[in-house]
């Protein structure tokens, strides 16, 4: 049994909420638990000469902790996320110009690289960036009898053997980023991924229904059922 | 694979990035708008939004943001930011600055021209708007060749909403600016990059309209008609006072 007495493959109640900050062009902050991160897209915009490309809008992702500064692993997450959405972004459709994501932690407990993505993700449909597909990112870790935990908190992070965040597009069903630190066999990474992919598509199913819910409550349109 | 939905017609549709949406292609010809791309015999979403389906088989995703995307013929809102040897610069809320040419004004030649001050506030129209190019606007309806209405606009107040806000605001069946006008005459310029100049007799009216139309960004038609009267009554107690 967990800390917080959920099932192995359970992931902790999530939260959605999308542009809340007023000066940049989308907004969206995402919850798993007490982990908490908020993301900001400004963009598309003009960028200095030097950084423009002439056939796709440049990616810059900032990414910071929840306090202290900022270290490797900032700039590590910095690079995660950067990677993933560039192919999630239709980046040829605004040439010469850069969107740029900042992610900030607001609390951590935990699987914040799965919850940055997922914030960024919500970010960028807010701000209306054209995009591929829907993005998903979950955590889990094995611990060191072998046991597979899905989103595992801080506290359950100090038993880790080995930890793995996957990120999943909903258009072809597959990986599109992943992470994975410490020591694990063949197997235990099978069953890391299938683990992550229920978790994910849950993740896809409710994004799509949170969105609805805001939309019908915005638009006072009523989409039926999801 | 993300689930293949079907035009239903009871119910509006949520469409997200990625989604496929069926259509007939045996039919005639479809027109795809913003947020839409076709592959074969899907369209796919690239936004989060509404699906639309209109007359003439014309088909796109509303949805709302805040970053202007230029599109040719729609009316804006530009701020000149630089005098050019051709004429000015002008910052419409786009990635790139949009280019009024001297000589797209109502009667402007060599020795004519209009001399507009940097920080002008100008109402325009696009006439080039191309991802690989800056966009090109101009003051002048081409038609008529008569300013009509576009131009340097001068005095009242500027603020920003949605852009959803801004194409509501232009629609005619919108009842928000017919609630609005009930109680007081305003003059009104509606970009729709979502910039919005409003302008009354009195400055308290140009504060609660601005206030009005900011707050009511973003909810349904039925909740608006409250605020504008709970705004409205506290003009009308400010005014009592003063």
């Amino acid at each position: 049994m967990r800390p917080d007495k959920r099932n192995t493959n359970d992931i902790r109640v999530t939260h959605t909420a999308l542009g809340q900050l007023h000066r940049a062009d989308g907004s969206g902050r995402y919850q798993f638990g007490d982990s908490s991160v908020l993301c900001g897209i400004y963009g598309p915009a003009a960028i200095g000469l030097r950084d423009e490309k002439l056939d796709r809008a440049v990616i810059e992702v900032s990414f910071s902790a929840a306090h202290g500064k900022s270290t490797t692993r900032e700039r590590l997450h910095e690079r995660l996320l950067r990677s993933t959405f560039e192919t999630a972004i239709l980046s040829a459709l605004h040439p010469r110009t850069g969107i740029r994501i900042t992610c900030q932690t607001l609390c951590d407990d935990g699987a914040v690289l799965a919850t940055s993505i997922n914030a960024t993700m919500l970010a960028l449909m807010d701000a209306g960036i054209p995009l591929r597909s829907v993005i998903t990112a979950v955590s889990c870790m094995v611990d060191k009898e072998g046991e597979v935990f899905l989103d595992p908190t801080a506290l359950e992070l100090k038993e880790a053997q080995s930890t793995h965040t996957f990120a999943f597009d909903n258009v072809s069903g597959g990986v599109v980023s992943c992470e994975s630190t410490g020591v694990f066999t063949e197997e235990e990474y099978e069953s890391c991924y299938d683990i992550c992919k229920q978790g994910s598509d849950a993740i896809e199913r409710f994004l799509r229904h949170a969105l609805q819910k805001k939309l019908e409550k915005q638009s006072g349109l009523d989409f039926g059922k999801s | 694979m993300s689930p293949t939905a079907m035009q239903d017609d009871d119910h509006p549709q949520l469409v997200l990035p990625g989604d496929r949406i069926l259509y007939d292609p045996s039919s005639q010809k479809i027109k795809i708008g913003p947020g839409l791309q076709q592959e074969d015999t899907l369209l796919i979403g690239t936004k989060l939004g509404v699906l639309h389906k209109a007359a003439g088989n014309r088909w796109w995703i509303d949805s709302n943001q805040r970053r202007y995307i230029p599109a040719t013929n729609e009316n804006i809102l530009g701020i000149v930011t630089h005098r050019i040897s051709e004429g000015y610069r002008v910052d419409i809320g786009a990635a790139q600055p949009a280019t009024l040419d001297q000589f797209a004004f109502e009667g402007a030649t060599k020795r004519n021209k209009p001399n507009l001050e940097v920080g002008t506030l100008v109402y325009a129209k696009v006439t080039v708007a191309n991802k690989d190019m800056e966009p090109e606007i101009e003051c002048l309806n081409q038609s008529t060749k008569k300013a009509d209405g576009y131009g340097e606009i001068k005095g009242g107040h500027l603020f920003r909403v949605s852009l959803a806000m801004a194409r509501s605001l232009l629609d005619p069946s919108s009842p928000l600016l017919k609630l609005l006008s009930q109680s007081f005459p305003f003059e009104i310029a509606v970009g729709m990059n979502g910039r919005i100049w409003i302008n009354a007799a009195q400055t308290i009216q140009v504060i609660t309209a601005a206030n009005i139309l900011q707050k009511a960004d973003g909810k349904p038609v039925d909740k608006v008609e409250k605020l504008i009267r709970a705004e409205l009554k506290q003009m009308k107690e400010r005014m009592d006072v003063t």
